[in-house]
């Protein structure tokens, strides 16, 4: 007791007690946080050419609309998905494969050929014919995705 | 700055108080043999972070139980770690209460005053048992599967109300999705109420009436 600044047995038990439970706190922490994380993470992985149809189906200045089931993995499950794009074409060679997927909220938006433009009925969305926002709230055009022609059938990437 | 804060609390919460009643309370000269009941709170806080950490992908119906337990496994991050810790821990968990127990019995620990702090870790073990039993069931492989079928005959073999007992258990005559919710929902909600009920009443007494000597030949009632 006579030097109290000393560091004493009881304060090395103190702070090895404190270093030990920091320690194994971490050890589990880290992993812990990397569990949960985890998943969020993880990139698109399979990104494959989906076909999709014919593309003597496209008319010519006038999207059209393609539906493809999809088998989607989420988590330990495989579901069937449709995926709905709508393809254009101006010449019969050059064709855009557009998302239906509004750029808003992620609503679907439907072709009126009438009006010529796609519309969202979320939050009246209207997109033109080549998915160029023309009124409305969306942030960017309709989504593209990468399309080839083989053997007349269109097929797009995605997952 | 912390002290400070320290002090701030201490004069509204009186945090001071209470840490030191618990963590600087006086206690007899004892040896290792007195870790076991800490080392038992150890293992239980361990299954209820990693049992927590477990729930966020684990789906207890018979068409998912066991994918999502092998998604964990192979394919989460550190899942392979989470599910081993809870794993392996809850055999640690039953091995350290027995060893935990036969220190107190060999000890006559659990004499004046000390029988409720004895019956409440009684009930403890039952409660972890309890916890192995139910969570064996979760992963849905065959081993669960006839290891509950076996369990609960077993508990079915008990005179006059064997049966009924049985069928409860299993919510049914037979296992099945019924049996798996059920056995969940106790897993992972009635027992670990009870588990922290049945502790923080264990920690009490431990606390309050202080723990008990070394048994000495010839030693004197003080």
């Amino acid at each position: 007791m006579e030097e109290n600044k000393r560091f004493t047995r009881r304060d090395f038990m103190a702070f090895a007690t404190w270093a030990i439970g920091g320690l194994i706190s971490l050890g589990m922490g880290i992993p812990a946080v990397a569990y949960v994380i985890g998943p969020a993470l993880k990139g698109r992985e399979n990104q494959e050419w989906i076909r999709i149809g014919s593309a003597s189906k496209v008319e010519l200045n006038n999207p059209t609309l393609f539906k493809t089931k999809i088998l989607k993995q989420t988590g330990w499950i495989v579901n069937e998905t449709e995926l709905s794009i709508y393809v254009l074409t101006n010449n019969g060679r050059d064709y855009v494969a557009m998302s239906n997927v509004c750029t808003h909220l992620a609503c679907r938006v439907r072709w009126i050929s009438d009006q010529e433009q796609f519309f969202c009925p979320c939050h009246n969305a209207v997109f033109d014919k080549a998915g160029e926002v023309v009124d409305g709230p969306p942030p960017r055009p309709l989504d593209r995705y990468e399309v080839k022609v083989e053997e007349d059938q269109l097929f797009v990437r995605g997952g | 700055m912390a002290e400070k804060l320290g002090i701030w609390l201490d004069e509204r919460l009186g945090w001071r108080g209470i840490w030191e009643s618990i963590f600087l309370r006086k206690i007899p000269k004892v040896n290792w043999a007195y870790t076991l009941g800490s080392a038992t709170l150890f293992t239980a806080v361990n299954q209820i972070v990693t049992g927590i950490l477990l729930t966020i992908y684990y789906v207890p119906t018979p068409d998912h139980a066991w994918d999502s337990v092998n998604y964990i496994t192979t394919e989460v991050t550190f899942g392979w770690l989470i599910r081993g810790l809870h794993h392996y821990g809850a055999s640690a968990m039953v091995v350290l209460s027995v060893l935990h127990m036969v220190r107190v019995i060999f000890y006559g620990a659990y004499k004046f005053p000390r029988e409720v702090t004895w019956f409440t870790g009684v009930f403890l073990l039952l409660v972890t048992m309890g916890f192995g039993f139910t969570g064996y069931l979760l992963p849905w492989d065959q081993k669960a599967y006839w290891a509950t079928t076996v369990g609960t005959q077993i508990a079915g073999a008990a005179p006059g109300v064997g049966e009924t007992i049985l069928k409860i258990m299993r919510g049914g005559d037979e296992l099945s999705a019924i049996t798996l919710a059920r056995f969940y929902g106790t897993h992972v909600w009635v027992l670990p109420v009870a588990l922290l009920l049945l502790i923080s009443l264990h920690m009490y007494l431990v606390i309050k009436i202080g723990i008990s000597d070394v048994p000495k030949k010839g030693a004197k009632n003080e």
